[in-house]
């Protein structure tokens, strides 16, 4: 009997200790905010829209901080940058988009828009429905994966000569790891960003 | 003669008739005892046919030695008592307790009851023994588990397989490896339990709440996977089988040698060692790409019993890969809804034995010591466990990644039993104990992921006590447990900066269970117990997405909105605990046997997830789920009876009926296994041990499943900005419960002797005709068909 009383003070000795702090992870994964830049070609002011995650996988919506207001007859080259706020900026991690340019061959970006004719050139509605219809991936080193497949960190965008317009503008990135191919399309691999964006064209 | 009447549950052997040249090494052990409860000494115990006998010592304690498996006619004799001969089996740690009437007695009825190590007390139980587990050779533990009614699985896919006992699972089944508590990740729906059934030489389930002895967790039942007894003397065992199946390319390697140690008398020995290895499984239509696994065990073990004293040292380890269908690897809920729609999966490629991402790497060891002396003032039994518990999971990363796990976890426990027992003249018994555990789980840094659980330590314990009471007609067990439970809670939440909590929970577990003959062929059986469980720290804390799930997971202690981490007193938890009531009836004839249980659970504070609302990040549209407590009720029963239609033919059936409700909320509880039903014939000749057996399974569709909500209407509903989920906090899955299915299998098998030992040969085939079809509770009946014909054949020879 005495034995089985004996027995809790050792409990209670092994519940003193304290607990270390476990070591910080980085999350290179993470993306809390895609900031998209069109730059015009020529003159004038890029126009920059962000959508930002306030709390990643919490329950906050995510929110765009404004729609994208273009101008009529200008053509834009279209940058996504994808930023991870949990990381101070310049630190590993925190820019995301070179990440995906690395992989670009495992990614491509798909893009909709609901006014077929906001845009001159391309044509159409986007590829997010059929990948065979027009987007330029073209105006910058990441257009392109290395195997000359389509990517799009950069595109390419000329509005119509004169508006107005009001629609929605929607980009999806796909992570297609030994799925990408020639074929492929916006079914294809797992979302790694899915947003729309009001787009007004006064 | 007076009237007796055996209680017998061992389940359906087949009778190994041939007796070698060479000693077998099985044994009976009993005790007999008088009217009045006393051991009886010098009772002359003999096994007619071979000759073979014991005589009870100064305990009424009995070993019949160097038996072949199987079951035998004992005849009990002495002065002054009327005979006795009853039919005892061995294998296993069975030992019988034997009642003798005086000749001047006027007990009308002799009760044999078996008690097998870790039974408690009069408790519900079904037995798989060695000869149902080689009919399953080659299959998971919770794969082999579902041949006993009550006890179903949830399935994540062709591999993986978590025990359900009377409708609940992880978390509220309690897994015993050895007499060990496993201690694995069990909160996760896709972790299976890490024991190879191999090792088993029995397997009993307890469908009762309560382990008066094991502490919390209890709430659906006990799992108890027992090895045979150690060899005590000289000579050599052993056996060797092999498996092979059609369905994903499987084989499986085990074998096992055991023996005594010359001039050691006492001393014994076992290893024993499996592998295992199959590449993708194919439902009928498509293959079931990135399904495969990779299995390695090995374990050892040494003792020493002789008379009063006994000690072992037991070490086992446990090593698997398991690959994750590639089609279920959704990110966002337009993924699930392409996933869904898309037959075959996405990915699917031919069959291949390589494991690709998502996969999960386990790893799990176990070293066991115990001792055990019988004295005059009881006996003593002290036992010490440790366990080392390794997952790694891996997903498809972005940014070379995918070589990197996203969880990483590693779990140490450290388990402390002692006991005591005492057998009091009057056939009463009294244990007491106390058992203690110390674990400690710790991320393993690098995962570049924000855990999805935190590290904890964890410290529990509490004393138990436990009656068993002979009175007259009735055989009476109490037992009372106290346990508390402190957990020391570090993690990193969703802003990826640091939280603490100290949490402490403490609770009593009560028991109570009676069994009484009801004439010469019937038994009755009550048991009513109390069980309660501390929640884990991933229905507290987790958050995040859990593989191949399109749904986000908020733990208990997450602001609803804030996403920030709360102290458990600022909510409104109280721990779980269950009322269970478990009733069997059994009725043992001489050509109709049948076991009815019936049972009713109500578990207060019943944890689980509960769809809560859609949120929009960076990915796209996710349905969230919230841990969150309601009071579920679960009833049921499970029926199992044989019939012997001639000398050759036996037909057996079984039967398993659930209903389980959210008690508080009036509604449906997801996942909860359907009702199912099976046939059997069995034709055997009793000369060479052959038989063959026609099997048809049918499993209903589950009715009492909660509404549906598809993904359209989800999508459709955010586009429109209406609440999607129609403002009702009532449960909801994506998809519609599959169709109800019949499964029709044959099985044939063969004992031939050879040389020392015996072959014994199995052929089946499972699915026999193919048919497509999704299991409700196979987590991945969202992507694709369940796996279609299975040819296996296997062959065992033990010596």
């Amino acid at each position: 009997m005495r034995s089985l009383i004996a027995f809790f003070p050792l409990l209670v000795l092994v519940a003193g200790c304290s607990k270390e702090t476990p070591k910080k992870e980085d999350t290179p994964e993470l993306i809390t905010r895609a900031t998209l830049t069109f730059a015009p070609v020529g003159s004038g002011l890029n126009v920059v829209v962000s959508a930002t995650d306030p709390d990643g996988e919490g329950v906050q919506n995510i929110a765009a901080d404004g729609p994208i207001n273009l101008t009529a007859g200008t053509t834009y080259v279209l940058t996504i940058q994808l930023i991870n706020g949990l990381v101070s900026p310049g630190a590993a991690g925190y820019d995301l988009s070179q990440e995906v340019a690395e992989e670009g061959h495992e990614h491509q970006f798909f893009f909709s828009w609901s006014d077929p004719t906001v845009f001159s050139n391309p044509t159409g509605n986007g590829n997010i429905d059929s990948a065979a219809d027009p987007v330029n991936y073209t105006g910058g080193p990441h257009s392109k994966d290395a195997n000359g497949r389509p990517l799009g960190l950069s595109t390419t965008w000329t509005t119509k000569g004169s508006g107005p317009s009001t629609g929605s503008f929607r980009l999806v990135l796909k992570h297609q790891p030994n799925l990408k191919s020639d074929t492929s399309d916006a079914t294809v691999g797992e979302t790694d960003l899915d947003l729309t964006f009001t787009l007004n064209l006064p | 003669m007076s009237a007796r009447l055996f209680y017998f549950s061992l389940g359906f052997f087949g009778c190994c008739l041939y007796l070698p040249a060479q000693p077998c090494q099985e044994r009976i052990e009993g005790r007999v005892l008088n009217e009045l409860g006393t051991p009886m000494v010098t009772v002359s115990v003999a096994v007619a046919s071979l000759h073979q006998g014991a005589v009870t010592d100064s305990l009424g304690q009995f070993t019949i030695r160097n038996l072949c498996a199987g079951e035998y006619m004992v005849q009990f004799r002495h002065l002054g008592y009327r005979p006795q001969t009853v039919k005892l089996g061995t294998g296993g740690t069975d030992a019988f307790l034997i009642i003798m009437e005086s000749e001047s007695g006027t007990l009308k009825e002799i009760i044999v009851h078996e008690e097998h190590d870790h039974l408690e007390g009069i408790q519900n139980y079904t037995i798989l023994g060695e000869k149902q587990l080689s009919e399953s050779a080659g299959k998971a533990l919770g794969e082999v588990l579902k041949e006993i009614p009550g006890v179903s699985s949830i399935q994540t896919g062709p591999g993986i397989f978590k025990p359900v006992i009377h409708g609940v699972h992880s978390q509220r089944v309690l897994i015993l490896n050895h007499g060990i508590r496993q201690e694995g990740q069990q909160w996760g729906a896709e972790h299976a339990p890490e024991i190879d059934p191999f090792i088993a030489s029995n397997i009993l389930v307890i469908k009762d709440a309560s382990a008066i002895k094991y502490g919390t967790d209890a709430l659906g039942g006990v799992i108890v996977v027992n090895p045979a007894p150690l060899p005590d003397r000289p000579g050599l065992g052993g056996s060797l089988s092999t498996v092979v199946q059609s369905n994903g390319r499987q084989g499986a390697v085990s074998g096992m040698l055991e023996g005594g140690i010359r001039n050691a008398l006492g001393w014994g020995w076992r290893v024993h060692g499996t592998a295992r290895g199959s590449g993708d499984f194919h439902a009928p239509d498509y293959s079931l790409t990135n399904t495969g696994i990779r299995e390695l065990d090995f374990s050892a073990t040494t003792g020493y019993h002789k008379g009063a004293f006994g000690a072992e040292i037991f070490f086992s380890r446990f090593q698997t890969e398991l690959g994750i269908l590639r089609g279920s690897a959704v990110s966002n809920l337009n993924d699930l809804l392409r996933a869904m729609e898309q037959e075959p999966p996405q990915g699917t490629t031919d069959f291949s034995y390589t494991l690709a991402e998502p996969r999960q790497e386990v790893s799990h060891n176990l070293l066991k010591m115990n001792a055990h002396w019988v004295r005059p003032t009881g006996s003593w039994r002290i036992q010490y466990g440790y366990q080392s518990n390794f997952r790694r999971e891996f997903d498809l990363r972005v940014g070379g990644l995918s070589k990197i796990p996203a969880i990483d976890l590693q779990l140490i426990t450290h388990t402390l039993e002692v006991e005591w027992e005492k057998h009091t003249s009057t056939g009463h018994q009294f244990t007491l104990g106390a058992n203690g555990m110390y674990q400690d789980n710790q991320n393993v840094p690098g995962t570049q992921r924000i855990p999805f659980i935190p590290n904890y330590t964890n410290i529990s314990g509490g004393p138990f006590a436990v009656a068993k009471l002979n009175l007259n007609q009735w055989m009476v067990d109490i037992g009372a447990r106290f346990d508390f439970r402190n957990y020391d809670v570090i993690g990193y939440d969703f802003k990826n900066t640091v939280y603490t909590a100290d949490l402490r929970f403490s609770n009593v577990s009560m028991t109570a269970g009676a069994i009484r003959p009801l004439g010469k062929t019937q038994t009755l059986k009550l048991n009513v117990s109390s069980a309660w469980r501390p929640p884990h720290v991933a229905e507290l804390y987790s958050l995040g997405t859990h593989q191949s799930a399109a749904a986000i997971e908020y733990g208990l202690l997450l602001n609803d909105s804030t996403n920030e981490v709360m102290k458990i007193s600022d909510v409104p938890f109280k721990v779980e605990k269950a009322w269970k009531a478990v009733v069997t009836h059994q009725h043992t004839g001489r050509r109709f046997q049948v076991e009815t249980t019936l049972y009713a659970n109500f578990i207060q504070n019943y944890i689980y997830l509960r769809p809560t609302g859609v949120t929009q990040n960076i990915r796209g549209v996710y349905p969230y789920f919230r841990y969150t407590q309601t009071d579920a009720l679960f009833l049921g029963a499970d029926i199992s009876a044989s019939m012997q239609a001639s000398s050759r033919v036996t037909i057996s059936s079984k039967v398993s009926l659930l209903s389980a409700s959210d008690f508080q909320n009036n509604d449906f509880l997801v996942f909860i296994p359907s009702n199912r039903f099976e046939l059997a014939v069995r034709y055997s000749a009793t000369g060479s041990n052959f038989y063959v057996e026609p099997k048809v399974k049918y499993v209903s569709q589950q009715y009492r499943a909660p509404r549906v909500i598809t993904v359209r209407e989800i999508q459709e509903g955010v586009a429109a900005s209406i609440d999607p989920l129609s403002g009702s906090q009532a449960n909801f899955d994506f998809m519609a419960a599959p169709d109800g299915y019949a499964l029709a299998s044959l099985a044939a098998g063969i004992s031939l002797p050879s040389g020392k030992g015996r072959f014994d040969f199995r052929m089946a085939v499972e699915n026999a005709m193919n048919t497509s079809y999704r299991e409700y509770t196979n987590r991945f009946r969202y992507y694709a068909d369940d796996i279609g014909r299975n040819v296996i054949f296997s062959v065992k020879y033990i010596f």
